[in-house]
């Protein structure tokens, strides 16, 4: 098995970008198609197809639509495209190369939903994506593909890029609607949930950039063909981000149920001359660690990854070689989650905050053996208890990193410096 | 309506009820700081958990309701166990300063932690700090490391006063409640958001360091601030009163209340009072007990029976007394001459739409009522033809106890000083009265705190009180003040008041001073 470019088979090359570049291979056909489908067809397509949300929480894509209400009222069509988990850099490439692609699954979806406006929420940084999205929605409202009247269907879509400030919480989708409200970007509670009250109080879908790019080829191709890839419970094919100590990192799009350890070895190249496979994080930095031996058992899905204790998330995989300090490493991203954490629900405000002081006590020669237990104590008492999963995203990492690696953190607290580098965090980081 | 089982409890709802109001409902207790009956549900302080039967997570109660046969519970160890780190987080970055904080007594997070908490910290690592002491605007001081992020007061502007001041500034362990960028919290309600702080992080500026919340005793009445009537708690001690708050009624003032009324308690208080009557003649002025120089004027008004003896009221009494006083004088006196004092004429029918109305007497529906009672017609027009042709000899004033109400009080006193005999019943001191000349009688009167009665609010709704104490032992009500004058003797029950003189500064308290207040009253000694 390798690569399965099905999103990617034209990334290539330059001209994919434009309209008639993207055109030549066969782009907005299936617009023509769509247009020529009940909205409801196209739903039971989706919904055929087994497409999970490729933005991290992997819910059915068909059934989120349809939990929409069934009455007129007007709904929004909402474009994840705030990419800020560590590690994830999938839709960035999407966008600058294929934004065309992203665009015409998005009619699509607007006009099987009944929606008439959508908003792609971009990520602030995302300088180059966001030039690439308006410079095709500027070529599609001039060609007739967004504005009144789709190709003579009747249907009106309209698309904005909307650039945030900056946050990774603003990937969440109530808080991107918080957002995209013009509020400070906070999770909302739910229920409600956006299908039924979203942005501006009204219905919306929010979809990752990759989940509607897929819907093009759901829709051109069939729901069946589709299911070719993939496993039974985890359809299709999926981008993953392949970061850290391998050869060749890059975004790489193989079937969901590949091998875990064929995507580091074939993909990206093997592990560095010398050095050996010590962990992955699979799914994003929220994902638990897996060890090098879990990983030879590890199939990229949503079911194998579960069955390890963890999850395919963002499909981020993050490479981890017998170099690396784990307690260095969790201090990353304990910092990380402390710094993003809006703020809002007490165990994650002041939780991330406490995992990030103990670990770096840890990291700075100030730590006790309890402060190991502490960390698993308060990560755990973190889970489950917030309006939304930052909690949980900033607990998980920790969990199994001092679970698995405890080892590592217990030799920090004696000896005050790392077991592998066998250096201080001052002398690691000056 | 659905039922459903709490803590081994069978409840019935109404449709659409949250298990926390169903907990408040079947008397349960539980455990929260966001949750506020008047605002939205924020569900962020996640204290609120319990456990419902089929769910293996914990949920919180504020915004999961409550479904038909579904069971509910807040006791099992996995709901403790989650409220104990529920309390943890919050105090990890909170100061342990409750021996300086203004909240000290009625902080939520010290009740809380006594009753759930109580455990051996495990935080090892150095708070976060935070601002102290932030001006927010002219009635509120914000102590940031204290804030617990709750959000309450955020929302209070949002949904309540709709003024949108504050936010939730930053993110992490690093937010803070503050003001938006050159928009302090000046609004005509902001001391509510005092009151639904959970912890000292807001304190009023009135009230700030004036006074730890266990010396102070508190009794219901009604505001007489305006004619809303909300219902409010006073807060008083052997000092005197030192602050006001809203009590909840939701066909009057909901939870809320404005912050013109939280000022009611200052013309109360004694340094404030006109302590003895004052009686004044061709001589001078002579210092009486209030009862005779009530006694006293009783000669004057008998000579000035029938239309030369005018009576003036300001809606700042009880139904009561008005009509104890216009009975009198309807009755014993045979005149109808009785005239309404309306005050701040061009404000008086406006309503802000939350509370404030622009009638700032508790009691005009009330008044009317006792005047349409007795036939009254007249108008203050007949009193201003009546005094500067000289008809109208001696006038008696019922005059107001809320002066900020009464803009146009020196023009008054000047407009009714051209009486030969003017009788003024006053609870107050105010220099516009002792300026006068001729025959003058000044006699003190109790305030609302002082006395049991009935306000009728904007709406005729009868709100009966209740007196909370005694502050000026020989004030009068009217209807006292009315037996007196015409010419009835009165048992008045002798009531020490136990208010100290307070010839010290505003915010010194004195040892004397310390061992008279009831904390030390109970325990002994000091």
């Amino acid at each position: 098995m390798s690569e399965v470019k099905v999103l990617t088979e034209f990334y290539h090359l330059p001209e994919y970008q434009t309209l008639a570049g993207y055109k030549a291979k066969g782009g907005y056909e299936t617009l023509h198609k769509a247009f020529k489908m009940q909205p409801q067809a196209i739903i039971d397509e989706v919904k055929a197809s087994g497409l999970r949300g490729r933005g991290g929480a992997g819910f059915p894509t068909g059934m989120k639509w349809g939990f929409l209400p069934k009455n007129g009222e007007p709904r929004y069509l909402l474009c994840n495209a705030d990419e800020g988990e560590p590690g994830t850099f999938k839709d960035r490439m999407m966008m600058e190369r294929a934004p065309h692609q992203l665009i015409e699954g998005m009619i699509i979806s607007a006009f099987a939903i009944g929606s008439n406006k959508g908003y792609i929420y971009v990520r602030g940084e995302y300088v180059f994506p966001i030039e690439c999205l308006n410079k095709a929605i500027k070529e599609a409202y001039a060609a007739g593909l967004l504005g009144k009247n789709i190709l003579g269907s009747g249907f009106d879509f309209d698309l904005d890029v909307y650039r945030g400030a900056g946050a990774y919480i603003c990937g969440e989708e109530t808080g991107m609607i918080s957002s995209l409200e013009g509020l400070k970007g906070q999770p909302k509670l739910k229920p409600p949930f956006p299908a039924v009250q979203g942005y501006l109080r009204k219905p919306t879908i929010v979809n990752n950039v990759e989940t509607l790019a897929a819907v093009t080829y759901i829709i051109k191709d069939g729901a069946q063909t589709y299911r070719k890839h993939g496993t039974e419970k985890s359809a299709g094919t999926k981008l993953f981000s392949l970061s850290g100590n391998v050869m060749t990192p890059g975004n790489f799009e193989v079937p969901l149920g590949y091998p875990l350890m064929d995507l580091i070895m074939k993909e990206g190249g093997g592990m560095k001359p010398g050095r050996k496979l010590k962990a992955v994080i699979p799914g994003g930095s929220s994902a638990p660690v897996l060890t090098a031996e879990e990983v030879a058992k590890a199939n990229l899905d949503y079911e194998s990854l579960a069955g390890l204790g963890t999850m395919l998330g963002s499909g981020a995989v993050i490479v981890i070689d017998d170099s690396q300090c784990m307690v260095d490493m969790l201090g990353v991203l304990t910092h990380f989650y402390a710094h993003e954490s809006c703020g809002q629900c007490t165990p994650c405000r002041e939780g991330t905050g406490w995992l990030n002081k103990v670990l770096h006590s840890i990291l700075e020669g100030r730590g006790r053996l309890q402060d190991i237990d502490l960390l698993i104590k308060v990560a755990d008492n973190m889970k489950g208890k917030t309006i939304c999963a930052l909690s949980d995203a900033a607990a998980l990492p920790v969990l199994s990193f001092v679970t698995k690696f405890r080892d590592e953190f217990e030799f920090y607290v004696r000896e005050g410096r790392s077991k592998v580098k066998g250096t201080t965090y001052a002398e690691m980081h000056h | 309506m659905p039922k459903c089982t709490i803590n081994g409890k069978e409840v019935e709802v109404k449709e659409g009820t949250s298990i926390i109001e169903a907990m408040q409902q079947s008397g349960d207790r539980i455990a929260h700081y966001c949750w506020h009956p008047g605002l939205s549900v924020a569900g962020v302080c996640r204290l609120c958990m319990v456990e419902i039967e089929g769910n293996p997570r914990v949920q919180i109660a504020c915004n999961t309701m409550v479904t038909e046969g579904m069971k509910i519970n807040n006791t099992s160890e996995k709901v403790k166990d989650a409220v104990k780190w529920g309390l943890d987080f919050h105090l990890i970055n909170h100061p342990l300063d409750c021996p300086i904080c203004d909240q000290a007594g009625e902080c939520g997070l010290q009740d809380q932690y006594m009753e759930y908490g109580k455990y051996d910290p495990e935080m090892a690592e150095h708070k976060q700090k935070k601002h102290k002491v932030v001006d927010l605007g002219p009635t509120v001081v914000l102590d940031s490391e204290r804030c617990i992020l709750c959000s309450r007061c955020v929302r209070f502007t949002e949904e309540v006063s709709k003024t949108n001041e504050l936010g939730l500034f930053n993110r992490g362990d690093r937010t803070e409640i503050g003001t938006h960028d050159g928009m302090p919290l000046d609004n005509k309600y902001s001391l509510n958001t005092v009151d639904i702080c959970p912890v000292g992080a807001l304190t009023s500026k009135d009230f700030r360091f004036r006074q730890r919340v266990w010396y102070l005793k508190d009794a219901e009445t009604v505001c007489n601030g305006c004619s809303t009537g909300c219902n409010v708690k006073v807060f008083y001690n052997k000092e005197g009163f030192f602050r006001v708050k809203p009590v909840y009624n939701e066909q009057v003032n909901g939870h809320w209340m404005c912050d013109e009324g939280r000022d009611i308690y200052k013309f109360v208080n004694r340094e404030h009072r006109l302590l003895k009557a004052q009686v004044r003649n061709a001589s001078g002025w002579t210092e009486m007990t209030a009862g005779a120089a009530a006694k006293n004027a009783n000669e004057v008004l008998k000579n000035s029976q029938g239309d030369s003896l005018a009576l003036v009221l300001t809606a700042q009494y009880t139904v009561e007394e008005f009509d104890a006083i216009v009975s009198s004088f309807v009755n014993e006196f045979k005149t109808k001459k009785v005239f309404f004092w309306i005050n701040n004429k061009e404000s008086f029918e406006s309503f802000d739409g939350l509370l404030l109305r622009g009638d700032k007497n508790p009691n005009t529906k009330g008044l009317l009522k006792v005047l349409e009672k007795h036939g009254i017609t007249a108008t203050w027009a007949d009193l201003t033809s009546g005094l500067n042709s000289g008809a109208i000899k001696t006038v008696v004033v019922a005059g107001p106890e809320n002066m900020n109400a009464f803009p146009d009080f020196a023009d008054r006193v000047k407009e009714l000083s051209k009486a030969s005999n003017l009788i003024w019943l006053q609870a107050t001191k105010q220099d516009a009265l002792m300026a006068l000349t001729g025959n003058v009688w000044l006699i003190p009167t109790k305030t609302f705190v002082e006395k049991d009665g009935t306000f009728i609010n904007h709406a005729g709704l009868e709100q009966k009180f209740k007196k909370a104490t005694t502050i000026v032992s020989e004030a009068l009500t009217l209807t006292e003040a009315a037996l007196l004058m015409v010419g009835k003797n009165l048992a008045i029950p002798a009531v020490n008041a136990t208010f100290m003189p307070n010839n010290q500064r505003e915010d010194q308290v004195t040892l004397e001073a310390r061992k008279k207040n009831e904390f030390v009253f109970r325990r002994g000694s000091l």
